[in-house]
């Protein structure tokens, strides 16, 4: 017993490191996890009010620039409408009037709060579960894409960031649908990279970059960016840096978008793969 | 005893709402990421027992983990810093050792000591710091670079708190 004590008293430091070590490093690997962000979402409901506050004074002084991006999203709108009405059937996302064909179900949002400075960047929107948001669906800018939803309490939910060394997604060339995948890599938050792009492949800085919708969380043909330098890598593909659409240091009004169909494509692949 | 354990809370809060507000909000080119609350751990006594170092540290960590949304990483760096804080301690000990009651400071010894001290301390905090956020060594050297540069900008800013704090 004495021994024991002896024991604890000589290295009663080295156990407590290793304990807090232990503590913090599951900490750490837990809410890394994808879909275990329910950790980080409750923590971030104690500073939330400061956060909102906050949100709220800064969104007052840019009032100007978002009216002006507002009167922008209008004049696209109506131009996609003028579209629609003329030539019904090329739309790719079909968003018709009977719910029985429509795919696509869109949300407006507002970032509460967003990051930008880290690696693994997340954000944070004013609507959750009560009004339909849901894990894994799409966040888009009026510019372009911003990331996905990973966890959702009742009125807020936590989207992963593009911007998150975590993220990828599946993107293509506007111009001759060739796809790859799409991250970042963790250097500007205005650029990621687009591999996987084979290099028989004309590219030239300028090209638009789009998403696909291989996800079933993107609908197909959202901006996600232009093609700002490349150069080739190993293995006969491209590594072409993509000039991010979306602003992320100023995110502010999003579309969250769920897929209607998800679950039965998704049902689907599983059965054959 | 109180006296020092509610001058140690205020820094612990200013220097916590200094890493909040101000130096999370940060960003140069995405290299720059000031880590500035390790000064907390630099300034406690120089007798303060281990283990009352490691949960300070703890809570510490802790605490700016909830505020940045990043649980245990700063928590897991915070307390490594205060594990090896005594050692480095011994390390660098003056001729004459440490009086007792002794608090490390740039006053009583130094600006070159207090400077070699706060380095050591700070790089292997932002060391552990950073690579637990990317959590893998795909990128190495430019995550070491990260760590290289943010070390700087938060040792600068720790020797000038401390610079002001004892000019007073």
């Amino acid at each position: 017993m004495r021994n024991l004590l002896n024991f604890l008293a000589r290295y009663i430091n080295l156990i407590l490191f290793i304990l807090f070590e232990g503590i913090a490093l599951y900490l750490v690997i837990n809410s890394n996890s994808y879909h275990n962000s329910h950790v980080i979402n409750g923590i971030r409901g104690i500073t939330r009010v400061a956060e909102e506050k906050i949100t709220n004074i800064k969104n007052y002084l840019r009032l100007h620039e978002i009216n002006v991006n507002l009167a922008k999203e209008n004049i696209a709108l109506r131009n996609s409408i003028e579209q629609m009405i003329k030539k019904e059937d090329q739309l790719f996302f079909s968003v018709s009037d009977t719910i029985h064909r429509q795919q696509y179900i869109y949300t407006a949002g507002e970032v509460v709060n967003n990051s930008i400075n880290k690696q693994k960047n997340f954000f944070t929107l004013d609507k959750g579960r009560k009004q339909g948001v849901n894990t894994d669906m799409a966040v888009v800018s009026p510019d372009g894409i911003a990331g996905m939803i990973i966890g959702s309490s009742d009125n807020f939910s936590i989207g992963m960031s593009l911007i998150n060394i975590d993220f990828r997604v599946s993107c293509r060339m506007k111009s001759n649908k060739y796809f790859g995948s799409l991250a970042w890599d963790g250097r500007d938050y205005r650029y990621a990279i687009l591999n996987e792009i084979p290099q028989h492949v004309p590219v030239h800085v300028g090209d638009t970059v789009e998403t696909t919708n291989f996800s079933a969380i993107f609908p197909e043909g959202i901006m996600v960016g232009i093609v700002n330098d490349f150069e080739k890598s190993g293995g006969d593909f491209y590594k072409i840096k993509v000039a991010l659409a979306t602003d992320f240091k100023k995110l502010n009004f999003v579309n969250i978008i769920g897929n209607l169909k998800k679950t039965e494509q998704q049902d689907l692949e599983k059965t054959y793969q | 005893m109180i006296n020092s354990i509610l001058r140690y809370t205020i820094i612990f809060i200013v220097l916590i709402l200094l890493q909040v507000l101000l130096f999370n909000n940060i960003q140069f080119s995405g290299y720059v990421n000031p880590y500035v609350y390790v000064m907390l751990i630099l300034l406690l006594p120089v007798e303060i027992s281990s283990w009352v170092l490691l949960f300070v540290s703890f809570f510490t960590g802790l605490t700016v983990d909830f505020f940045s949304g990043t649980l245990g990483m700063h928590a897991g760096a915070t307390v490594a810093a205060g594990f090896v804080r005594p050692y480095i301690l011994r390390f660098i000990s003056p001729r004459d050792g440490y009086e007792a009651g002794a608090k490390p400071s740039m006053m009583i010894y130094g600006f070159r000591w207090f400077m070699l001290y706060t380095i050591l301390i700070v790089v292997i905090h932002h060391f552990i710091l950073f690579y637990l956020e990317v959590f893998r060594f795909a990128d190495f050297f430019r995550t070491f670079l990260r760590v290289i540069l943010s070390s700087l900008f938060s040792v600068t800013f720790i020797l000038l708190a401390e610079y002001f704090r004892k000019g007073r």
